[in-house]
């Protein structure tokens, strides 16, 4: 009698711990949400916006200097995670090649790099030296190749049949006609899931730009909004609304992208963590 | 494992050599492929590494650079921030790394108890989420949420609770005695949902007959939660927590966007006192000591990856992590 007992109390104890926890997640996202939405300054523990009024959004999308950064960030997140996704297969496919002279020389140049790298200020010098910093390029290149990556998306290549690959080269196939038939059309979910990595590193990346890009013409999104919690970067005030709704309009500008597609593309990330962590 | 695959040596020096050039032949467009990789690491790692030389000199990017031997060093230790700034590295990533685990392992036990599958996957998606924003947007959002003003979630809440006096909030994040526990609070709502990833895959591998077995031998919940799901992690709490700890060195833009000026003596890790002596110091930029921080970081960095990987070789039957 008494486990039994037990067993109907317990599932409703649990439940609402976990309602809990969702409800500490969700309540700081959703309290910025609607004081986005909220042109009265006085937020405090309201969870509903007092008076609602699009002007935060409208603000935003009308002023260059803060709309320009949210074209840089699409950019550099469209064209840097297509140069990493090229980088990674093109590095994990030559990875596979156990019979290539030279290929463990290959694999052992790029695991080095895991456990050993000069050092912020010596990559700043040698990217300043090349003429790279204050570009784009820098923003979009230096983050392209990630060995952690690389490794993964071998790990997913070495799961594709060799009987694959030797019928191929049996039909005469070149190196990259293999590649383009039988190994990206054999790897969708390995190139949705580390493409989607990337994408949202690139999205989010603030570090690089911190380090490598002065020149606020070409600050992505994320460095606009830093400016702007910090102070140092007060957002334009129109008639009607505050500095702080302004700020809160940009947090959600810069989440919206991924909130919309994230509920799709869950398992994509899922499968990534648990394809690096079986096999590596 | 593949490597068996090579062929047998050939018979003589000469023809193995006319056999190796007809491999490469061979293989020849692959190395094309391989060439922008190789460019990439070149440029963006190993370029870097011959900078490690200014750690030995005086260079401020103006002038040539002096070599000045140990002296960058013998200035890094006598350093009261240097040292301060690599205590709290330490400190915080490990205590974040332990609290992180163990809060994601209990969420993971519990989760696995959730029966009602759509409720379990809504929760699942809902703790994920934050792992996705960046830290500029975590530390936005909770400068907002945390402002010891009228308009600050919190601090308002324990107004009303009559916790603080509404003329006495508390900064947490400008005030050296909240920092911290502001700071690990944070990373445990950012990053704990995304840990029980790998934790409920391992949890979703255990046999579920152990637990009919359990059952007919008369543990309750409990028990099965305490002698069956909880050794099934031992393996990945392990491996997770030697992953990470060969990485503590690296904290850098977590620690950034949450500190200022007020917090920096319990706030400041090496990548940020890096940063700031070469960015932000107000002089002309000494390259080569802030260089010399970096080596010395980078070593250590080294040092923790090597052992992990021969404490993961020696505990997940040889499996090393890089």
């Amino acid at each position: 009698m008494k486990s039994k007992k037990k067993i109907q109390v317990f599932p409703i104890v649990n439940g609402l711990i976990f309602i809990i926890i969702s409800l500490i997640i969700i309540v700081p996202i959703w309290k910025i949400l609607v004081d986005s939405f909220d042109l009265k300054t006085a937020y405090g523990m309201k969870l509903w916006p007092e008076e609602f009024g699009l002007t935060g959004y409208i603000t935003v999308f009308k002023n260059p200097t803060m709309y320009q950064p949210l074209i840089i960030s699409f950019i550099t997140t469209i064209c840097g995670t297509a140069v990493a996704l090229i980088l990674s297969t093109f590095g994990a496919y030559v990875l596979i090649q156990y019979d290539m002279p030279g290929r463990n020389f290959m694999a052992n140049m790029l695991l080095f790099t895991m456990i050993f790298n000069g050092g912020m200020i010596p990559t700043y010098l040698v990217l300043k030296s090349l003429h790279l910093t204050n570009t784009l390029w820098v923003v979009i290149l230096f983050p392209a190749l990630n060995v952690y990556n690389l490794v993964l998306m071998r790990n997913f290549f070495e799961g594709i049949p060799a009987s694959l690959f030797e019928s191929a080269t049996l039909d005469g196939c070149s190196p990259m006609q293999t590649f383009i038939r039988i190994v990206l059309p054999m790897s969708k979910a390995a190139l949705a899931s580390i493409g989607l990595m990337f994408a949202v590193s690139y999205w989010n990346d603030y570090t690089h730009y911190k380090l490598y890009i002065t020149n606020s013409d070409l600050y992505n999104f994320q460095m606009k909004l830093r400016g702007m919690i910090m102070g140092s970067d007060s957002p334009a005030v129109t008639a009607g609304v505050t500095e702080n709704t302004i700020k809160n309009a940009a947090i959600i500008i810069v989440i919206l992208p991924f909130m919309i597609l994230y509920p799709f593309l869950q398992k994509y990330f899922v499968k990534g963590v648990n394809i690096g962590a079986v096999k590596e | 494992m593949k490597n068996n695959k090579k062929q047998s040596a050939a018979p003589s020096a000469n023809n193995s050599r006319k056999h190796l050039a007809a491999k490469i032949y061979k293989y020849r467009g692959f190395y094309l492929m391989f060439l922008p990789v190789f460019i990439f690491a070149v440029i963006f790692f190993y370029l870097p590494m011959l900078g490690i030389r200014y750690a030995f000199t005086d260079y401020n990017g103006i002038k040539d650079p002096t070599f000045t031997g140990l002296a960058n060093f013998e200035k890094m230790f006598s350093m009261p921030n240097f040292w301060s700034a690599f205590t709290n590295t330490l400190e915080i990533s490990i205590i974040k790394l332990f609290l992180t685990v163990a809060v994601a392992v209990v969420v993971s036990i519990f989760l696995n108890e959730i029966a009602n599958i759509h409720f379990k996957k809504v929760v699942q998606t809902i703790i994920y989420l934050p792992h996705f924003m960046s830290w500029v947007v975590t530390a936005s959002v909770f400068s907002l949420i945390l402002a010891p003003t009228s308009q600050g979630l919190v601090n308002t809440f324990l107004v009303e609770m009559g916790v603080v006096s509404a003329d006495n909030m508390i900064y947490f994040l400008g005030d050296t005695k909240w920092w911290r526990f502001a700071y690990y609070l944070i990373n445990i709502w950012k990053e704990t949902g995304w840990q029980t990833v790998i934790f409920m895959a391992t949890l979703s591998g255990i046999n579920t007959e152990l637990y009919e077995a359990a059952s007919i031998d008369g543990a309750g919940r409990w028990g099965k939660m305490r002698y069956i799901t909880f050794p099934a992690l031992a393996n990945t709490i392990l491996t997770v927590l030697i992953l990470n700890l060969a990485k503590v060195m690296n904290l850098f833009e977590s620690a950034f966007v949450l500190q200022n000026d007020a917090v920096l003596g319990t706030a400041n890790v090496l990548e940020t006192y890096i940063y700031y002596q070469t960015f932000n110091s107000g002089a002309i930029p000494n390259y080569g000591y802030t260089t010399a921080v970096g080596l010395f970081k980078s070593i250590i960095g080294c040092v923790l990856v090597l052992f992990c990987n021969w404490l993961s070789k020696k505990v997940r039957d040889g499996r090393g992590i890089v």
